[in-house]
């Protein structure tokens, strides 16, 4: 799967392209890890995301507590089909802030 | 004290604080929820991750927890795919190997303690009394806290409540009007994990499936 780093509007993106698995939420996880110290507010932008799997949606859980947890935001951008219907059978549409796209995800 | 893992958190809570007895659970409830414990452990441990379809080995070497070491060989050692629900069953039919270690840990950490009584001085009963509730308290109080506030929970939170409502025990442990009032919000809560979620359906399924056979096993007037 492929990360890329990038600061839209002033706050930092991570684009996620691919298959969020248990072999890629590691890297994810170690990017989050690496920007929660240096910013109150987070964007996944999640437009070439097609699959998450349990793991995945774990990175993205903790990320949003640890975020909210400080007194930040942690926002999702631009869910794919597939990605949607993982993150409303999880319960996910209705706890996590969800984003049409990453313009009004970053204003 | 180290954590408690997701198996021996559902052992204490599935036991009345104060006669050490298992709390009034369907037929088949507390398998099924030891069984999605021992998945959970493994997931939170790196060793499987799980979707909708499969569950899928990430790393097949030990975790050095004899509590969960001889399921991961076993779910390693299947060549074919397969699901959650499978496991789950494979599992749950396991359930006193699973549910004695996980008691013999909890006694050996000194929060339980064995009690052998007699009943009519014939009848053998054993039971699991608490010795140091702090573990089951504090659970009990973050979890409550969090079905009645509106809170995001951390992963393992969202984990430990879904495999509890799954296996009908959050019915016991939270009850009170004030709990009523939030069944939605615990709904969506235990919606967040997958093996939870699981642990309800196969639940259900087994209930309805008892239901009917008792249905069927009355003579027709």
């Amino acid at each position: 799967m492929e990360i890329i780093e990038s600061v839209v509007n002033g706050t930092p993106v991570l684009t996620l392209r691919g298959r969020l698995d248990g072999i890629a939420a590691p890297a994810v996880e170690e990017k989050v890890e690496a920007l929660l110290p240096t910013t109150p507010r987070m964007v996944f932008d999640c437009s070439g995301l097609e699959y998450a799997s349990s793991a995945g949606l774990r990175v993205f859980l903790a990320t949003a507590k640890k975020l909210k947890t400080a007194g930040g935001r942690c926002g999702f951008a631009a869910l794919t089909p597939s990605l949607r219907e993982i993150f409303d059978i999880s319960g996910f549409l209705d706890v996590l802030e969800v984003h049409e796209n990453l313009e009004s995800a970053t204003a | 004290m180290q954590q408690l893992t997701f198996t021996e958190e559902i052992v204490l809570l599935a036991l009345d604080d104060k006669t050490g007895a298992q709390l009034p659970l369907p037929v088949t409830a507390l398998g099924y929820g030891l069984a999605g414990a021992v998945l959970a452990d493994l997931a939170m441990a790196g060793k499987i991750d799980t979707d909708a379809q499969q569950l899928t080995v990430l790393d097949p070497s030990p975790t050095g927890d004899p509590l969960l070491d001889p399921w991961l060989a076993l779910i390693t050692a299947e060549t074919n795919p397969r699901s959650v629900a499978y496991w789950l069953s494979v599992l749950a039919d396991r359930r006193q190997e699973i549910e004695q270690p996980a008691l013999d840990r909890l006694i050996a950490r000194g929060i339980l303690k064995r009690q052998d009584k007699k009943i009519l001085w014939v009848i053998g009963l054993r039971r699991y009394p608490t010795i140091d509730g702090h573990e089951r308290t504090e659970v009990r109080t973050r979890l409550g806290q969090l079905i009645l506030g509106e809170d995001l929970p951390d992963p393992r939170d969202a984990t430990l409540l879904s495999l509890l409502r799954g296996c009908r025990l959050t019915d016991n442990i939270f009850d009170g009007p004030e709990f009523s009032a939030r069944d939605q919000r615990l709904a969506t809560l235990a919606k967040m994990d997958l093996v939870g979620r699981e642990v309800a359906v196969a639940t259900t399924e087994a209930i309805a499936a008892l239901s009917a056979a008792m249905i069927a096993s009355v003579p027709h007037m």
